[in-house]
């Protein structure tokens, strides 16, 4: 049963046609507006029109897609994915997909999550939990986490949402000024407010009725489902010299049962 | 009274009021979040007093911006009363991660109260340790990168193309050639243009020997005695051929000759139909040829 999907507001006509004019974005709406999650019957009708083989080629494509694009921590697009990977194996595109969690799961420990289920993003996080306290092996790491870990870590233990001013003179406090070139960020507020953003770390949304300007940072759906709150806790206690318990808000916070957001499930969608 | 009430002066003096008090709120949100004084209480209070005189809208509008930005403040000002718990203090952090990081600090700061990296330097792979102790924060997944083999699958042939365009006979770029060989002046390009008139010279003195008896390409540039000597020959040869001084043929038996081209024939620039070829030579395949063709002297004397 095809459901109606709302039609999106763009001029260029219906959203079935070939729309070749029009920005980007508007586009990639109408890609995936065009892709209607097709039913069970219509995924069965479409395997019984292809060989194993096919089927499997289909995924094992998927599955490069989803590890090539991961390396730069970029969501995937649900509509990118179909346009370039799936194309006309779209008929039959749950079933690839849950074939492609299954590999993720058991042949590289991963797991596919759908960090925003209303513009259909995915993310690959890993399966098993980070050990707790410092690792045994040292390999070398992107500093750039470094300066990630710490803005998580002060939005998490202010609470969620941080003004971005006070970010900004932790930072300088750190030896990180935004202003000023850094030997090892470079452009440390584009980092902050673009990389991260993007990989959907960080949130950076405006506070309104602010003169000048002034922005708010929070956590990020992919810091949502791959950040470990109790982790961030026990080193805040390491650094104290305090127990992660003493902060007892943020322990709550850090140890409630996991929602529909945290938990992870690789999707179907 | 009221008269003076109305002026414009005084519902000048009101609106400028009320922006000062929205600009202090701006300005010192820092000061007035701090829960140590209560600065925006009396901001408050100087709005109240201000809103007895209000009369038109245009101030009322100023007085309902101020009452947003002061809202605002207040929210966040409660947001920071936590009932219970320890709190966290930013600078504290700082310090403390500061140290972690292995902040080395300058002996001589008399202020003892300042922190901050300003008063220290941080060590190279500061921020590694930092995102070394903070990958196991991360349920990340582990970047995905092929692992290259030993063998490099990409084709050699472009290469060949771009020898075979440097090749392309351009008067210019060949006379680059010699000069950036020698890495010298102009001496030795005459020197270059001395040597290539030499080997014409035995050229045409073999040819007419002999005009029937076809030279072997080969036997003529080959020295013996010489690898390096050979590589000259066959590069001050190319010069001929391009110049339409000389030419190479195959003979009968498919083997490269090469012959002067008689006055009369010879052809400036372009106008004949070129070819183009790559003669290479390595040491193996000057002994190999060395052999072959049994070359005991070089027909090119050296100076």
């Amino acid at each position: 049963m095809m459901s109606h999907r709302k039609k999106p507001s763009n001029a260029h006509g219906s959203s079935q046609s070939t729309s070749n004019a029009g920005p980007t974005a508007t586009q990639e709406e109408e890609d995936d507006a065009t892709f209607t999650q097709p039913s069970t019957m219509q995924v069965q009708k479409g395997l019984e029109k292809l060989t194993p083989a096919q089927v499997d080629q289909k995924t094992a494509e998927v599955v490069q897609y989803f590890l090539v694009k991961d390396q730069k921590k970029i969501p995937i697009r649900r509509a990118d994915l179909v346009k370039h990977v799936v194309k006309e194996y779209r008929n039959i595109y749950p079933e690839i997909m849950k074939r492609a969690a299954r590999t993720f799961d058991q042949v590289f420990g991963l797991k596919m999550v759908e960090i925003d289920p209303k513009n259909h993003l995915y993310i690959l996080i890993n399966k098993l939990e980070p050990v707790t306290g410092a690792s045994p092996i040292t390999n070398p790491t992107n500093p750039k986490l470094g300066l990630l870990f710490v803005i998580l870590s002060v939005i998490f233990m202010k609470g969620g949402v941080v003004r971005e001013s006070v970010v900004w003179k932790i930072l300088k406090n750190l030896g990180v000024d935004i202003g000023e070139k850094h030997e090892e960020f470079g452009d440390s507020k584009k980092v902050v407010i673009e990389e991260f953003v993007r990989q959907r770390y960080l949130e950076y949304v405006r506070i309104p009725h602010t003169e000048p300007v002034e922005h708010q940072f929070r956590w990020g759906q992919r810091a949502e489902v791959e950040v470990s709150k109790p982790n961030i806790l026990l080193f805040m206690g390491a650094l104290h010299g305090q127990e992660p318990q003493s902060w007892s808000q943020q322990y709550q916070e850090a140890h409630r049962a996991p929602n529909s957001s945290q938990s992870g499930t690789s999707s179907q969608r | 009274m009221q008269h003076k009430e109305d002026s414009p002066g005084t519902r000048r003096e009101i609106r400028s009021k009320y922006r000062e008090l929205i600009l202090s709120v701006q300005k010192n949100r820092e000061d007035m979040l701090s829960a140590s004084n209560n600065k925006l209480t009396e901001v408050l209070e100087k709005a109240n007093k201000l809103f007895q005189d209000v009369r038109q809208p245009r101030e009322a509008a100023l007085d309902a911006q101020l009452l947003v930005v002061t809202t605002d403040l207040g929210n966040e000002k409660a947001s920071q009363l936590s009932a219970e718990g320890a709190s966290f203090d930013s600078v504290a952090f700082t310090e403390h991660l500061l140290s972690y990081m292995g902040l080395k600090r300058l002996t001589n700061g008399e202020d003892g109260q300042q922190n901050g990296a300003a008063f220290g330097y941080l060590p190279q792979d500061a921020w590694q340790k930092v995102a070394q102790r903070a990958e196991n924060c991360f349920r990340a997944a582990p970047s995905f990168h092929y692992m290259m083999g030993s063998f490099h699958a990409e084709p050699p042939s472009p290469k060949q193309r771009i020898e075979r365009q440097r090749k392309a006979p351009t008067k210019e770029v060949k006379r680059m050639m010699p000069t950036q060989l020698k890495k010298m002046g102009d001496s030795h390009q005459e020197a270059t243009e001395k040597e290539v008139e030499r080997i014409l010279g035995y050229l045409k003195k073999y040819y007419q020997d002999d005009p029937t008896s076809p030279i072997f390409y080969y036997e003529f540039v080959i020295d013996p005695n010489s690898f390096s000597r050979t590589v000259e020959n066959i590069f001050h040869t190319s010069f001929l051929i391009r110049d339409g001084l000389a030419r190479m043929y195959l003979n009968s038996d498919r083997l490269p000759c090469i012959a002067p081209v008689e006055e009369g024939e010879v052809e400036a620039g372009g106008s004949s139909i070129r070819k183009q070829c790559i003669v290479s030579i390595s040491p193996k395949l000057w002994k190999e040829i060395k052999e072959a063709y049994d070359i005991r002297n070089e027909l090119i004397q050296p100076e």
